[in-house]
């Protein structure tokens, strides 16, 4: 009974992780940013559609477009007010550009969120569920919602790898992924492929967040949090590999339930963050990542 | 004389005429500090009960002419923020006082300042024991402080009584498993709940205490569900919609009740997208109840002038404003002491209860008294998006009733 | 290096002396804001001899600052240790953790090692919470002692210790040291080549720089008289270090003072807009980022590039 419920329980906190991170592990694959600004879109998205929802009573489907196109506005913002700059900007060393990437995205997240926080106060909310009810699965008593996440989460991943893998478009990205250089001598601008890469990044960060947002909530507050996990799995399962990703998302997921669980609540992330650690030291590319 | 220079001479006379009084009363403002979060909706809470109290005072006539000078300063719920700017308002502005935080460990780093500085310092909203505990310590130097709210020990022993007349008496409940955030003002509380709820009838079969950053609560809400309790007993203020909403989308067959304090706000109904439905929470006051004679005028005039209504810790602040300004007239003075010593003859009706405070023999000196007579707070429920009063039984507008998916024992 | 001219000298001398005598002038709020931001100027500093000179990508500046204020923190409150012995022990814990920084940093580069030193703030923060009876918890450890409650005096200790420590790195990043860290930072392998022992010199770039970050600390738990998480350890802490850093201008040191300087005086002067004074705050510094990379030290006419 208990092994089915850290079963079940593990797979939508995972399933969860792994979309939060497969945004910010493409850009990072395709592009070599590190978008420290990741939680602020993930919330943005669920206060939008919350907002919206909850206070002009559109219902919680146009409240979760809406959530998406705002988040995919504030995605191709971060890429063209700051990312491309920076990039392009001859006083910034090549090699600080990561640096400099970094913190104007980090500044970037703090903008947002204390802009969330003036304007809807730091509470967190919960996204209205879109399926409401339970079912009982073998015997566990779980939210309809959550195995909603689960199955939109999967559809997304899967509509993803389709379009990477079985697409002219798609196999541009994994080129640029590999050898931006080349491309370029082939004719294709890379502007085009990054551009296109964040509007992917801006519809999965969003759909992530709302999705977050009406299973584990969101606020203000959240941002620095999302931010952070998204890091650790990412990092865990290998800067840029999607895979990886997804393993580390299970992984990480799967570990703090277990630890909440059979050992205490409030030690939830301790073991995941120790892992962390020796995975790094022993084998700094993490899981799956090639270097 | 052209129309347009009579105009302009009438609207100067009126200028004046407006200007003259307003000159002379602001000539010598005494000088209020209120120290809060303003981004929460407690904190948010403190600076407007203040500014509401502040503008009848003046409005009334001031302190014997003279008005009460706000100065309102975020501390962004950081501790170097909030020492920096309370040295700033004693330095910088002579506040003669200064008033808030709803965060025990903001207070905390507080309190030696405010008997380094000799600065009179009433807390608004934070509950740890800790906060009086300091001033019966060292009562001497540490008397210009004032718990002008209940300690934990206290929001127990009213969640005791409450649990007692409803859930005991009227519902025949037999088991609880205590369920609080990690925060400095949770361990009075949950000491107090280990002690109080055993002697109303109420066996505490599990204590689970989770960090405030918890995210998922379905792996406590399994565990309590396994022990069978007929109630949860919760001390939550950090968190507050993500385990109700959890609570409510899993429907855990166990009664919430204890002290979750987002959900004696009003926004909680939409916070949560309803999932408060059937939560009972001891909380400052509820709407349309009358406490006292001024609860009812304070929640009307809060609303017109915010457009929402109180969070307790805008009660709890509007008091001690008040008491503040009744022992400035008392002590017919400024200094430190003499204010402390006025403070300490409190002895007034307020929006929570009658106000008073203990003296320095008592463990929690300077603190509010509890009980009948003075403050006990209130239980309430949401019952179909409104929070309605279940207890004290003489205020109550409702009888507790709960979800159908929280079995009620028989008797 | 040797051929700053005599009148900048004799600037730079007027300008401190100023900077001391403030007190006689400037009412205690003044003096209380530019207390802060003198410690928060040593954490910068620190902070860019890491980045700026040996490249490291340190996400956890208050790791360091964390361990020294606890250290102190503790020893004067649990052991009743006197102020000065309590900032020493602060400083050896912060130097201990410095070296266990390094470790990894020798192996990782990058966002890896940037990851580690988060993860590090995030573990001692749990550490604090989970060993709340000796810690303070979330609470926060109340110090019984303070350096001094009169405004001037806690000046000019900062004053005289930002100088100090600042005078210091400043040094230490024109020797050789510096040089040889920055060459390894840019090409470890050409600088080991050289002859250059690269792995000596950072474990020593990460223990100076953890001495300073962890005597700033404790100074600031006894200025404060408290230390607490939100105060010395939490990530947004490490945030506006690192951004003052860069704000000031990297690899300067002297621009961390700056940086930091400004960004506590502009928060202060943003106070009526009250809650959007971060947000404003942040929205310069990023302008300032994304469009004069050098920092705010770039701007001046006279520098040359470093």
């Amino acid at each position: 009974m208990l092994a089915i419920q850290i079963l079940i329980d593990g797979f939508a906190i995972s399933t969860l992780y792994a979309l939060g991170a497969l945004g910010f592990t493409l850009i990072f694959g395709v592009s070599g940013v590190l978008n420290l600004a990741h939680g602020g879109l993930m919330v943005i998205a669920a206060m939008i559609a919350w907002y919206l929802d909850t206070s002009l009573g559109t219902g919680p489907y146009v409240g979760a477009l809406a959530g998406l196109a705002v988040c995919l506005v504030a995605a191709l913002v971060t890429y063209g007010g700051i990312v491309r700059p920076i990039e392009n900007s001859r006083a910034v060393p090549a090699h600080e550009r990561e640096l400099f990437v970094l913190t104007a995205t980090l500044l970037w997240g703090v903008m947002i969120q204390e802009a969330l926080s003036y304007a809807f106060t730091n509470s967190p909310i919960t996204v209205q569920p879109l399926i409401a009810g339970t079912v009982s699965i073998l015997g566990v008593r779980t939210p309809i919602n959550e195995i909603f996440i689960a199955a939109v989460a999967w559809a997304v991943m899967g509509a993803l790898w389709l379009l990477v893998n079985r697409t002219q478009v798609g196999r541009r990205l994994l080129a640029a992924s590999i050898n931006p250089r080349a491309l370029t001598l082939l004719g294709f601008e890379l502007d085009r492929i990054y551009l296109f890469v964040w509007i992917i990044y801006g519809l999965l960060a969003g759909i992530a967040g709302v999705l977050l947002g009406s299973f584990l909530g969101s606020g203000s507050d959240y941002v620095p949090g999302l931010t952070g996990s998204a890091f650790t799995i990412v990092v865990l399962g290998g800067l840029g590999s999607v895979s990886g990703t997804l393993i580390a998302a299970y992984i990480v997921g799967y570990i703090e339930t277990l630890t909440a669980y059979l050992v205490s609540p409030s030690l939830r992330e301790v073991p995941a963050l120790i892992l962390l650690v020796v995975v790094i030291y022993m084998r700094p590319q993490g899981l799956l990542g090639r270097r | 004389m052209s129309r347009k220079k009579t105009a302009f001479a009438a609207a100067l006379a009126g200028a004046a005429m407006a200007v003259v009084p307003v000159a002379a009363q602001a000539a010598n403002p005494i000088v209020v500090g209120i120290t809060s979060e303003i981004g929460t909706i407690p904190g948010k809470a403190i600076a407007n009960g203040a500014t509401l109290a502040a503008e009848q005072i003046n409005a009334a006539g001031g302190i014997d002419g003279r008005p009460i000078k706000l100065v309102i300063e975020d501390d962004h719920l950081s501790t170097t923020d909030a020492i920096r700017s309370f040295q700033r308002m004693v330095r910088q502005d002579h506040a003669v006082a200064i008033i808030g935080t709803f965060v025990s460990e903001v207070a905390l780093a507080l309190e030696p300042w405010a008997a380094r500085l000799h600065e009179p310092y009433l807390i608004t909203g934070a509950a740890a024991n800790e906060l009086s505990e300091y001033v019966h310590k060292d009562f001497k130097a540490h008397q210009y402080i004032f718990h002008a709210y209940m300690p934990a020990a206290y929001l127990a022993r009213a969640v005791c009584d409450a649990s007692k007349a409803t859930l005991v008496d009227q519902f025949h409940m037999k088991t609880a498993v205590v369920m609080s955030e990690d925060a400095a003002w949770t361990k009075p509380l949950d000491a107090g709940y280990d002690e109080c709820l055993p002697k109303i009838g109420l066996k505490v079969l599990d204590n689970i205490r989770f960090a405030p950053n918890t995210s998922d609560f379905t792996p406590i809400y399994q565990k309590i569900e396994q022990l069978k309790p007929n109630v949860i007993i919760a001390g939550w203020a950090h968190v507050g919609v993500q385990p109700t909403v959890q609570w409510a989308q899993q429907k855990v067959p166990v009664a919430l009740a204890g002290i979750n304090a987002q959900a004696g706000s009003d926004v909680f109904w939409k916070a949560t997208n309803g999932a408060t439905e059937g939560v009972i929470t001891g909380s400052t006051a509820a709407p349309g109840v009358a406490i006292t004679p001024k609860t009812l005028p304070f929640t009307d005039a809060y609303v017109k002038k915010f457009g929402y209504s109180p969070a307790y810790s805008a009660y709890s602040t509007y008091d001690a404003v008040y008491a503040l300004a009744d022992a400035l007239k008392r002590a017919k003075s400024t200094k430190p002491l003499p204010i402390v010593h006025a403070l300490e003859q409190t002895n007034m009706v307020g929006t929570q209860g009658h106000i008073a405070f203990q003296g320095a023999k008592s463990k929690f000196a300077h603190a509010l008294k509890y009980g009948p007579d003075y403050v006990t707070g209130v239980a309430l429920q949401w019952q179909a998006g409104q929070q309605k009063c279940i207890w004290p039984l003489k205020l109550a507008n409702a009888k507790a009733k709960f979800p159908g998916f929280v079995p009620v024992p028989k008797s | 290096m040797s051929s700053i001219p005599k009148s900048r000298l004799a600037a730079l001398a007027v300008f401190l002396v100023v900077l001391a005598l403030f007190p006689l002038g400037a009412n205690g709020y003044i003096l209380g804001v530019l207390t802060t931001a003198f410690y928060f100027a040593v954490f910068a500093m620190s902070w860019d001899l890491l980045f700026g000179y040996a490249g490291e990508v340190n996400f956890g500046p208050t790791f360091l600052i964390g361990l020294g204020a606890y250290g102190a923190g503790m020893s004067n409150a649990l052991l009743g240790l006197p102020v000065p012995l309590a900032i020493a022990v602060g400083a050896i814990a912060a130097v201990a953790g410095g070296v266990a920084l390094a470790i990894p940093a020798l192996r990782l580069s990058g966002p890896y090692l940037g990851l580690i030193t988060l993860v590090s703030v995030l573990l001692l923060q749990q550490a604090i919470v989970i060993f709340a009876g000796v810690t303070g918890g979330e609470i926060g450890l109340s110090v019984p002692d303070v350096l001094s409650i009169s405004s001037a005096a806690n000046y000019e200790y900062a004053l005289g210790f930002m100088l100090v420590s600042g005078l210091i790195l400043f040094l230490i990043s024109r020797s050789s040291l510096g040089m040889i860290l920055q060459a390894a930072g840019q090409d470890q392998v050409a600088a080991a080549a050289l002859g250059f022992n690269a792995t000596r010199h950072k474990i020593l770039a990460f223990a100076v720089s953890a001495l300073f970050s962890g005597l700033a600390g404790a100074f600031l738990v006894f200025y404060l008289g408290t230390a607490s998480v939100s105060a010395v350890v939490d990530i947004s802490i490490g945030v506006r270090v690192i951004i003052a850093a860069v704000l000031g201008g990297r690899r300067t040191i002297i621009g961390g003072a700056i940086g930091s300087v400004f960004l506590i005086v502009a928060g202060e002067l943003l106070r009526p807009i009250g809650q959007l004074s971060t947000f404003v705050v942040a929205l310069i510094a990023l302008v300032v980022i994304v469009l004069f990379p050098d920092g705010l030290l770039g701007l001046l006419p006279h520098r040359r590039g470093a």
